[in-house]
């Protein structure tokens, strides 16, 4: 054990990506078409990469700013949503640093063995505890076999057919983008009488402009992400959001809800011309397949 | 296919080039999307552009309704509460396609999630990728849109949507009806006397019919409201929700579609043997 510093890599992932330029052996976590996939598009396997990062994430204190029952009026009125302030924003930050973190770490180990891109990348995140969160991106580093180096490293969560189709059809994906985002909203009272047992059918207003603030600021951050990355556009590959309940103090209920947006920006490379430089073409596979499978 | 020329030697080199002209902030024309890669390159195959993911949602709160416990029949009350919400979800989708300017939405997933937090609430969503069409539907220079002005709407998968327009259709949008049914419960001396027989029993039967033609035909009126020749993709789902063992919602969902040309042949497709599982 060294008194690492958390700048630049852990010793041990240090003298790993030392290693493993050195002695030129790769690994990867390609499945076999991925790998014929990719070897079709010209990226061969440069080897295994990951980045961690361990944060400890807190919602303590955290609250919509309103105190006791039925004082919505008095901030912002009944419609308030806080996102920036009162414990919310530094919560929504550190969920963003840790992802960040863990693909500068794993794009910093590519750098390290001079790669050129890497894909199939699983960002994940694990509880270990007490609020205490792991942020884990793994993926394959590969290395372009033509002569020009883009000079920078491209991430993608796309598997390596993905890949291979994208390029062959003349798009390139270029970085994997994320957008995160937390928003609180006080339940006031017409809130808590339309959710009531007794209400009837009835859209619930309050907590529908919580999700639709919430899920609206993480695909605006998105957006704004993929925008400075200079592509064209992005394939979504996932969009989730959670929403619960807290009680900061007595008879004070507020509702949160986090979005996050996962996907890949792709540029665009080959002339517009055409819609695409491959046309598909149309076969019927004399296989067995689940009824409702799309493949 | 000038993009493949150069492998499988190498990596085609204006990619490369690509990556490293990448300046933060370009003026491009940003388009974000919810399709897979498969879709989005089949997508704009079929002679559309993706313009952006477009979303409406809605959480709502299911009302309250006991239905006689020894009678067949539909529970108006949450058959209503299932088609509002999800009206109010689709509609906000199709308003946030409308400002894009899109010719239609493809892909839409209309999902409906039970929240932890109340007993009756659920949020309603649906999610798709609004698209714009390179060129109009026919020569003579018609629109993509449906005859309500509005974008069209298709839950069809990118590749179902490529076979589709192939084939010299178009999706106008999609239809759905649903009915919530209660499902008489037997009476004693009943069920005492089917205990152990191999029996049809007939007032179930007569249920589950009725409650799937009510959802089927009121899909059938949507489709005629948007002077559709057909209904493709339809799914039959029935969903317990939260409402226990006798009420169930019988859900019909599937894409309308008119036709752009008088035949609809398409190439025969080639056979192909995987040598995979």
């Amino acid at each position: 054990m060294t008194g690492w510093d958390g700048r630049g890599l852990p010793p041990v992932a240090e003298r790993r990506v030392r290693r493993a330029a050195e002695n030129g052996v790769w690994t990867s976590l390609l499945s076999v078409p991925a790998a014929a996939g990719l070897r079709v598009a010209g990226l061969e396997p440069a080897g295994e990469v990951m980045g961690s990062m361990v944060a400890q994430l807190s919602l303590a204190g955290a609250s919509c700013g309103v105190y006791g029952p039925g004082l919505g009026g008095l901030l912002g009125g009944p419609g308030f949503v806080a996102t920036g302030s009162t414990g919310f924003g530094a919560y929504a930050e550190a969920v963003n640093r840790g992802y960040a973190t863990a693909l500068a770490r794993l794009t910093r180990e590519a750098t390290g063995i001079g790669a050129d891109g890497v894909v199939g990348i699983a960002l994940t995140t694990a509880p270990i505890g007490g609020g205490v969160v792991e942020f884990t991106a793994l993926g394959t580093a590969v290395r372009a076999a033509g002569p020009v180096r883009p000079g920078r490293v491209f991430t993608t969560a796309l598997p390596g057919q993905d890949v291979a189709k994208l390029m062959v059809a003349g798009w390139m994906p270029a970085a994997l983008v994320l957008g995160v985002a937390v928003a609180v909203r006080h339940d006031d009272w017409q809130s808590r009488q339309q959710a009531s047992w007794g209400a009837g059918n009835t859209e619930v207003a309050g907590y529908t402009q919580l999700l639709n603030h919430t899920r609206a600021d993480a695909r605006a951050r998105f957006t704004s992400h993929v925008r400075k990355t200079g592509a064209d556009g992005a394939i979504v590959s996932s969009m989730a959001l959670r929403m619960w309940s807290i009680e900061p103090s007595e008879n004070h209920r507020d509702h949160v809800a986090e979005a996050t947006v996962f996907g890949t920006a792709i540029a665009r490379f080959a002339p517009t011309a055409t819609a695409t430089a491959a046309r598909s073409l149309t076969i019927l596979p004399l296989q067995h397949t689940q009824p409702g499978s799309t493949s | 296919m000038t993009a493949v020329e150069n492998t499988p030697a190498g990596v085609p080199s204006d990619a490369m080039r690509r990556l490293a002209e990448m300046r933060p902030g370009q003026a491009t024309s940003l388009f974000t999307s919810d399709l897979s890669v498969n879709e989005f390159l089949l997508v704009r195959e079929a002679g559309f552009r993706p313009v952006g993911l477009v979303l409406g949602s809605s959480i709502y709160h299911v009302g309250f309704q006991v239905g006689r416990w020894n009678r067949n029949q539909e529970l108006t009350t949450l058959s209503q509460a299932m088609y509002h919400a999800r009206e109010l979800a689709m509609t906000r989708m199709e308003a946030e396609a409308d400002q894009l300017g899109a010719d239609g939405i493809v892909g839409v997933r209309l999902e409906i999630e039970f929240k932890e937090f109340g007993s009756d609430l659920a949020e309603f969503i649906a999610v798709g990728t609004a698209v714009t069409a390179e060129q109009a539907s026919d020569s003579g220079g018609r629109s993509w849109r449906n005859n309500r002005g509005l974008p069209f709407t298709s839950d069809l998968s990118g590749q179902d949507f490529w076979t589709l327009i192939q084939a010299g259709y178009a999706p106008l949008g999609m239809v759905m009806g649903t009915c919530v049914y209660h499902v008489t419960h037997q009476r004693f001396w009943q069920a005492m006397g089917n205990i152990g027989q191999n029996v049809e029993l007939p007032q179930f039967t007569e249920a589950l019919y009725d409650a799937r033609e009510l959802a089927m035909s009121r899909m059938q009126t949507e489709a005629e409201q948007l002077r559709a020749e057909g209904i493709v993709g339809v799914r039959l789902h029935s969903h317990g929700h939260r409402w226990g063992g006798h009420t169930t919602e019988f859900f019909a969902i599937g894409t309308a579609v008119r036709p752009l040309r008088a035949d609809h042949h398409i190439p025969v497709p080639q056979l192909v043997l995987p040598l995979t599982d």
